[in-house]
């Protein structure tokens, strides 16, 4: 995985208890045409961690994601994102907000009709607060980093699935931000560029302290994320016992969380839909 | 219980009509607040005036004409056949050049607003606006609503232009009417008060097919199918609402203005 993007390792622990929670849920409710769509759900991810959102289809994992965002108000509960509420922020200020949140959509969502360079380039541009040059060197490390450079200046179009994904995550980086927000990245995807996006994520994860919120059907995504760590020597994710320190766990059932909390008390949880679902 | 169907179906048009209203009155407030999307709304009256002229042309012209041939004959037989450019240009700077390009505009860009922005709304294109800080009414809806209004303003002059010397062509070759008589009946024809509905008509028609052709684009649902059905929604309402809001503003006018 060869990068040019300049992130900032840090030393402190990703998981320091004396760090506020970025991303904090309680009690949210939320029903659509009189269903329950979530029912009391409450967690937190503190500040570098990533929770791993699972659970069958429709038990409320994507709109969790466009909650944290913003794009979905509960009916009740309370949701904080990097210190501000944003269950209840008025629309004009979560467009402030979601400039530190970067979101990969499940279809990557980007703008079909602008090329790969205007949509990385969307948030700055929209800004308007750099110049020409400035944003083309933004865009291209952004591109770099998820090793697409070559591809500035196709239309999206012109990419295969993993490559949308890719540029999606490039254009959710531009902006650096605190929160990542991915809806299953890997859907649809051949094992290899699987692998590719997941690395990706563990690189963002363990070099830039992003805390992230990532919904995937794959269970494989899921232990990889929390059996590996990013190796900036060896320019990979490797193997490493102390990802599991980073990752955590929620699985959704109906809209309610059945388990919250680290890999292996997942494994071992006496559960029986657990274990259902992890078989 | 169950709500009666009837009163669902009443609470439904009226969910739609606050909707309506609440995008009316965002996209107008929008014209007003930071960023401005000049660029964006240069690019729509590209697509929409530029893009809508050869349409607009030809029925303008032969709109113009037909008028000619059926006036005429009429007139005929009364003995005021050389009153036919007066009636053609009256009738079109009135009515039929605003309705007519107005409803040429809602078939080709209403149409297009809604499948565009429908595409974009279930492919999360407007979510991903939203999700990266832009607002997408302000970013999509204002540019098309300021555009649309300039623009068919412009169109419904070519239109009327067009019309009468279509209506010229037709009563000088087929009924080989004097020019100057027709020129100068057609134009002496027209008063302010014509002018002022006639013209007044495109930019509120301008906002009715924009607007429209948006918000069934923003409440398309179900995948493709469901674009496609926004799509010839929107062309039906906006033609509908741009018929009865002709009567209402010619209604207006002559209260008014007294003719």
């Amino acid at each position: 995985m060869g990068s040019s993007l300049q992130l900032t390792p840090t030393a402190a622990p990703p998981q320091d208890r004396r760090e506020p929670p970025v991303i904090r849920f309680e009690e949210v409710r939320l029903s659509f045409e009189r269903q329950a769509l979530l029912d009391g759900v409450s967690f937190q991810v503190r500040k570098g961690a990533t929770k791993v959102l699972l659970g069958e289809a429709s038990s409320g994992k994507t709109t969790l994601l466009k909650l944290a965002l913003g794009l979905v108000r509960p009916d009740s509960g309370r949701i904080w994102v990097c210190g501000a509420e944003v269950s209840c922020l008025p629309e004009s200020e979560l467009f402030e907000l979601r400039r530190h949140i970067g979101i990969v959509f499940q279809e990557s969502a980007l703008f079909d009709s602008l090329s790969v360079r205007e949509n990385v380039a969307f948030r700055l541009l929209e800004e308007q607060r750099y110049d020409d040059a400035e944003i083309e060197r933004r865009v291209r490390t952004a591109l770099s980093f998820v090793e697409l450079e070559e591809a500035i200046d196709k239309m999206p179009a012109d990419l295969s699935g993993g490559m949308k994904r890719r540029v999606s995550i490039a254009r959710a980086l531009i902006s650096e931000p605190e929160v990542m927000l991915y809806d299953s990245p890997t859907g649809g995807l051949d094992p290899i560029t699987s692998t590719t996006i997941m690395e990706l994520i563990v690189k963002l994860r363990d070099v830039n302290r992003v805390t992230a919120l990532l919904v995937t059907h794959r269970l494989q995504d899921a232990y990889f994320l929390a059996t590996h760590a990013w190796n900036a020597g060896a320019n990979q994710a490797q193997p490493a016992p102390e990802a599991a320190r980073f990752t955590s766990f929620l699985l959704l059932r109906q809209g309610r969380v059945i388990f919250d909390g680290a890999g292996s008390d997942l494994l071992a949880s006496p559960d029986e839909y657990v274990h259902t679902y992890l078989s | 219980m169950d709500a009666l169907p009837v009163s669902g179906w009443i609470k439904d048009q009226l969910q739609a009509l606050q909707d309506f209203v609440l995008l009316l009155a965002q996209a107008f407030s929008n014209i007003f607040r930071r960023p401005f999307y000049y660029d964006d709304v240069l690019l729509q009256m590209d697509t929409i005036g530029f893009g809508s002229l050869p349409i607009v042309i030809l029925t303008g012209f032969f709109t113009g004409a037909v008028m000619a041939l059926q006036l005429s004959s009429t007139l005929a037989q009364y003995g005021q056949i050389e009153r036919t450019g007066e009636l053609v240009s009256i009738s079109l700077v009135r009515e039929l050049g605003p309705v007519l390009s107005s409803l040429m505009v809602a078939g080709r860009n209403a149409s297009g607003m809604a499948s565009e922005l429908g595409s974009m709304l279930v492919t999360e294109q407007l979510d991903a606006m939203r999700a990266l800080g832009t607002d997408p009414l302000k970013k999509l809806v204002t540019p098309r609503l300021l555009a649309t209004m300039i623009m068919n303003f412009f169109l419904t002059i070519v239109a009327d232009l067009c019309g009468i010397f279509g209506g010229y062509v037709y009563s000088a070759l087929a009924i080989g009417l004097d020019s100057r008589q027709f020129w100068s009946s057609a134009f002496y024809a027209l008063d302010f008060h014509d002018l002022v509905q006639g013209l007044t008509k495109p930019v509120i028609f301008g906002i009715i097919v924009a607007l429209v052709g948006c918000y069934y684009g923003l409440k398309a649902r179900g995948g493709t199918q469901g674009v496609g059905r926004a799509t010839t929604q929107s062309v039906v309402a906006a033609s509908l609402l741009v018929i009865m809001s002709d009567f209402v503003i010619s209604r207006a006018v002559i209260t008014f203005l007294g003719k």
